[in-house]
């Protein structure tokens, strides 16, 4: 047995001392490509697009697809269904690694940050400034603001929107009727209809467990700043953060008028059996608890109740394209994405989807607005589009989250203080946002 | 066989040896070097294949990291939770099930079926059973006046509840593999122990445990390779997240985490050298009992 | 003989206790499969259904191209199971019964190779198939899984109890090494491989994984794969997932109880005791 190791070992040393020869590190930033695009596309050119878009949301991605290819003479877009986003995660890299990326793919900005470090995306503000094929002035502006800065890194586009979705407040009306309440629109009318709505089994209110993940929301809403940006410092021991964690604390722990989804792993179902008045969750579930609700609970939508100020995060993935394709695969992925960031796709897509409409004239545009009026639950998140915020795009964004959701998430399960819970969040994102950006 | 090996013989098993070691040499060993190598790269593009600097830094971050202790601590308590535990229980069952006893072949297809049903329904059903208001488990601990328990959602009971998890999971996995390693056992000795007036125990402990140990060494082995590589249970029980406040992180989720998660491929790769390093101490050891204890 | 009768229904309660837990998510499975959505979920679960939604199985057939997928898989299943048999026996052999340099050696890095997580293999691999050019071809999805230590280590321990008498007889009968391994080291070791092949074939039936990240097109996509058409990220439509679910492990269930006979009869030795 000493043997094996040994000899195990030699092998090991031997084969990583070969192996030793660093390459040095190109001196100079690679040439920023001039802003000479083609504009025209003369042969017919197929481009994949990669999504992690199933059931419904893919048969309606199939319809769009097929009008757009059908409106083209040169351009055929060919889907290609990769899995849920975890699995389109992993393929999009492993696709880097070998080379053979698509074309197109759905990105969260956390993955376009990665991208974006490792050269793998399209710039796409030559495309979007181009005279001939690019969008005016008023046409760039009318794509909801917050989607515009989502996508932009040091003022260059890397992205389009494309299906995004926010928080909303889910409540059970036959409850707040009940209790002659009105859905919150502050944090103190939230406590006392949770406070009120508590009784028997019934749980006033409830949260997803990524709460954790969520928790810029609360700081914010407590009137408090994050992270500073500029100076890479996170910001959130304050006051407001401090704000922020106690009333959460509080009614999940001291008063026990609010839950986490916990073992039910999502809030739709404790919600639509009855056991929890209300809830904060994401817009893009609605046909979920809608199908769990259907002939046991009546409820509705309302936008986040407000504290200082009011603040909600958007989630949902943008459209990039991959430097590996050439400028005729490029301009065909442009045309694409215009195409589906176009006023009528993108009601088209809200109205079959639940996600929301990315541009300000969409929102405006009558078959919304008749939309709405008949869905009324779908209204409840476009009416926070001026409060919402993205994660900053920041290096280490990822571990900069899983290190501060686990430390609020234990103070919300009771293992930790307030105090000791944000202090040791904020060091803990603060670490991971230095060694990120060493 | 006393034999003394030989070039001749030599030649002759690498023919026998030539297709699973291409496999194996292209699919699992060539990758295993690769990530080696990546394990010390410390300024690098990945996927430009360059590297700038190498160096221990990736292994200094993770031995400095208490995720990853902590990940590493939960790894053992499943191990430990998990393994001794499975064997015994599945190796009692197999060996019911290979007695002359009624719906012999209900009964296996039955301890057969957890093994194929779908991991989303087995994780659906375990939430239910583990469920601190409607589960059946803290309905059944209420008869004997326990006061319910909030297995998925208390930190504390992550653990636990993962180890129950995995224990039922792997049993039809085991049970498998015993009970075609007791058909190995020729039934002669059986007649003979009865004969001899031996009861069911010590036919169990004179004849089946020692003439089995062939098939329980091979079984501990492989449970405590794939104990140590836990990952999926804990994503199908937490649905998706490690435990309530990272409760039941493992070593392989802390992988996947700076692996597929943070885009830091030189982490991912010391701590799955790491892994193996523990792994491989551990099989060492039972490698090293086994020479002592294993009847052939 | 009646302290055996008690210890026989011993034996039954046990088993019986275990077949519950066994297949309560077998059950839940089965009747979720014909539950109406607003059903699903409900606390504590409803075992049957108000309302039986055959309709789901049909919803779910069509909701993927399953037919397509039942093709792959099963090219898939039976290529990659033959294969791995094949390397298998081979390589069982020559570690039990040759006694050639390097061999623990050998066979301890091939046991090394199972301590590594599949997760961080799934990157290489996809690289070194797209260097093939096998990416979305049979071969991305067959030929890595055509060889396993698991499997090695399992069929070799097999031929380790085989008593090693028997190829002395068998060499006296001018009897050639690779005439033995066939005629007489298989079939006794029939039980330990047909094992093999029911964990390779179920296996590589729910392979899910694998089978997405290296293949882009439908026509090459196999059943698991299909499952995904019911979920997104905010939510499941496990009536539906579970019907297709319950459609997928059935075949494999058949197969259990085709070859299970073969686990239990094993193999009479009559004459050939170690």
């Amino acid at each position: 047995m000493k043997k094996i190791v040994h000899v195990l070992f030699v092998c090991l040393l031997a084969i990583s001392l070969a192996a030793c020869s660093n390459a040095t590190k190109p001196s100079s930033p690679e040439k920023q490509k001039t802003a000479d695009i083609p504009t025209k596309i003369d042969k017919p050119v197929t481009i994949e697009f990669w999504h992690a878009m199933t059931g419904n949301l893919e048969k309606t991605l199939q319809t769009m697809t097929q009008k757009f290819n059908d409106s083209q003479s040169n351009i055929t877009v060919k889907l290609v269904n990769q899995g849920t986003y975890d699995d389109l995660n992993k393929k999009l890299m492993a696709a880097a690694k070998s080379h053979t990326s698509p074309v197109m793919a759905q990105a969260y900005e956390d993955w376009m940050q990665d991208y974006i470090n490792n050269d793998l995306i399209t710039d796409l503000t030559p495309y979007i400034q181009n005279k001939t094929v690019g969008w005016s002035d008023s046409e760039l502006n009318d794509i909801v603001q917050v989607f515009r800065d989502e996508n932009s890194w040091n003022n260059k586009f890397y992205g389009v929107p494309f299906n995004k979705s926010t928080e909303v407040l889910y409540y059970n009306t036959d409850m707040f009727n009940e209790n002659n309440l009105k859905a919150p629109t502050t944090w103190a009318e939230l406590g006392n209809a949770a406070q009120t709505l508590t009784k028997g089994n019934v749980i006033g209110m409830g949260f997803e467990n990524a709460i954790g993940l969520n928790f810029p929301t609360w700081v914010q809403q407590a009137g408090g700043q994050f992270v500073d940006v500029d100076n890479k410092k996170v910001t959130f021991d304050s006051e407001e953060g401090k704000k922020a964690l106690t009333f959460l604390n509080d009614m999940v722990n001291d008063k026990k008028i609010a839950r986490l989804a916990g073992e039910d792993n999502y809030m739709s179902d404790p919600f639509s059996r009855g056991d929890v008045a209300m809830y904060i969750g994401s817009s893009a579930g609605i046909s979920f608890v809608e199908a769990g609700a259907k002939g046991k609970i009546n409820w509705a939508t309302a936008p986040l109740p407000a504290g200082e100020k009011a603040s909600t995060q958007f989630q949902g993935t943008n459209l990039v394209t991959f430097n590996s394709a050439d400028d005729q695969q490029k301009l065909a992925a442009w045309e694409f994405m215009k195409f589906l960031a176009s006023k009528d796709q993108t009601i088209y897509w809200a109205q079959n989807t639940g996600y929301v409409p990315v541009r300000e004239s969409a929102l405006k545009d009558p078959v919304w607005l008749k939309y709405i009026e008949e869905n009324p639950k779908y209204a409840a998140a476009e009416k926070q589009f001026d409060a919402g915020y993205f994660f900053p795009h920041l290096d280490g964004a990822f571990a900069m989250k899983s290190a501060y959701s686990t430390e609020i998430q234990a103070v919300l399960v009771g293992k930790k203080s307030v105090d000791q819970g944000l202090q040791d969040a904020a060091k803990n994102t603060q670490d991971a946002l230095d060694k990120a950006n060493k | 066989m006393n034999d003394k090996p030989t070039m001749k013989k030599t030649m002759k098993a690498i023919l026998y040896l030539i297709p699973a070691l291409l496999i194996i040499g292209t699919f699992s060993f060539y990758p295993i070097i690769k990530s080696f190598f990546m394990s010390f790269y410390t300024d690098y593009d990945y996927f430009k294949d360059l590297v700038f600097a190498r160096g221990l830094d990736n292994y200094t971050f993770i031995f400095q990291d208490p995720e990853f202790w902590k990940s590493i601590q939960n790894t053992m308590i499943f191990v430990i939770g998990v393994v001794p535990l499975s064997i015994i229980i599945s190796l009692v069952i197999a060996t019911f099930l290979n007695q002359k006893i009624k719906f012999r072949g209900l009964f296996r297809t039955i301890y057969f079926i957890p093994f194929v049903t779908s991991v989303v329904a087995v994780s659906i059903v375990w939430r239910w059973i583990f469920h601190s208001q409607y589960g059946v488990l803290n309905y059944a601990l209420g008869f004997l006046g326990i006061s319910p328990i909030k297995w998925l959602s208390d930190p504390d009971w992550a653990m636990p509840s993962l180890i129950i998890l995995a224990i039922w999971k792997g049993l039809g996995y085991n049970i498998i593999i015993f009970l075609s390693g007791l058909q190995n056992i020729d039934k002669q000795y059986y007649l003979a122990a009865r004969i001899d007036g031996a009861g069911a125990w010590e036919r169990f402990k004179n004849i089946t445990v020692p003439l089995l140990s062939s098939t329980t060494f091979f079984i501990s082995i492989v449970s405590i390779i794939n104990s140590f590589k836990v990952f999926d249970e804990v994503f199908a029980l937490f649905g998706g997240q490690p435990g309530p406040a990272g409760s039941a992180e493992t070593i392989v989720y802390y992988i996947y985490n700076k692996f597929y998660g943070e885009w830091n491929f030189g982490v991912a790769s010391a701590a799955a050298y790491v892994l193996l390093f523990i792994i491989f101490i551990f099989t060492l050891i039972q490698l090293y009992v086994g020479k002592k204890k294993v009847n052939y | 003989m009646q302290k055996e009768a008690l210890s026989k229904g011993f034996i039954y309660l046990l088993l019986i206790l275990g077949s519950l837990l066994m297949l309560l998510p077998f059950i839940w499975m089965i009747s979720t499969s014909l539950k109406a959505a607003n059903e699903v979920m409900i606390m504590p679960p409803k075992w049957i259904p108000t309302d039986i939604q055959w309709g789901n199985y049909i919803k779910a057939w069509f909701s993927a191209p399953f037919a397509v997928y039942s093709v792959n898989s099963v090219i898939v299943l039976i290529a990659s199971t033959i294969g791995e048999l094949i390397t298998t026996i081979l390589a069982a052999y020559a570690f039990s019964r040759i006694n050639f340099y390097g061999r623990d050696i050998i066979f301890s890095i091939l046991l090394g190779t199972m301590m590594v997580p599949g997760e961080v293999l799934l990157i290489p691999n996809f690289v070194t198939l797209s260097n093939l050019g096998w990416i979305d071809h049979y071969q991305a999805l067959i030929v890595p899984w055509l060889a396993s230590v698991f499997s090695i280590f399992l069929l070799r321990q097999f031929f380790l109890s085989i008593p090693k008498e028997l190829s002395f007889a068998a060499k006296i009968d001018g009897c050639s090494d690779f005439r033995f391994l066939w005629s007489v080291m298989v079939p006794l070791a029939k039980p330990a491989l047909i094992t093999i092949a029911i964990l390779k074939a179920i296996g590589s039936w729910n392979a899910f994984m694998w089978p997405l990240i290296v293949t882009s097109s439908e026509n090459m996509r196999t059943l698991p794969v299909g499952l995904i058409a019911f979920s997104t990220d905010t939510g499941t439509k496990y009536e539906l997932l579970m019907a297709a679910s319950s459609m997928i492990i059935l075949p494999m269930i058949i197969l259990y109880i085709v070859l299970q006979k073969y686990i239990i009869e094993g193999v009479a030795r009559a004459g050939i005791k170690g």
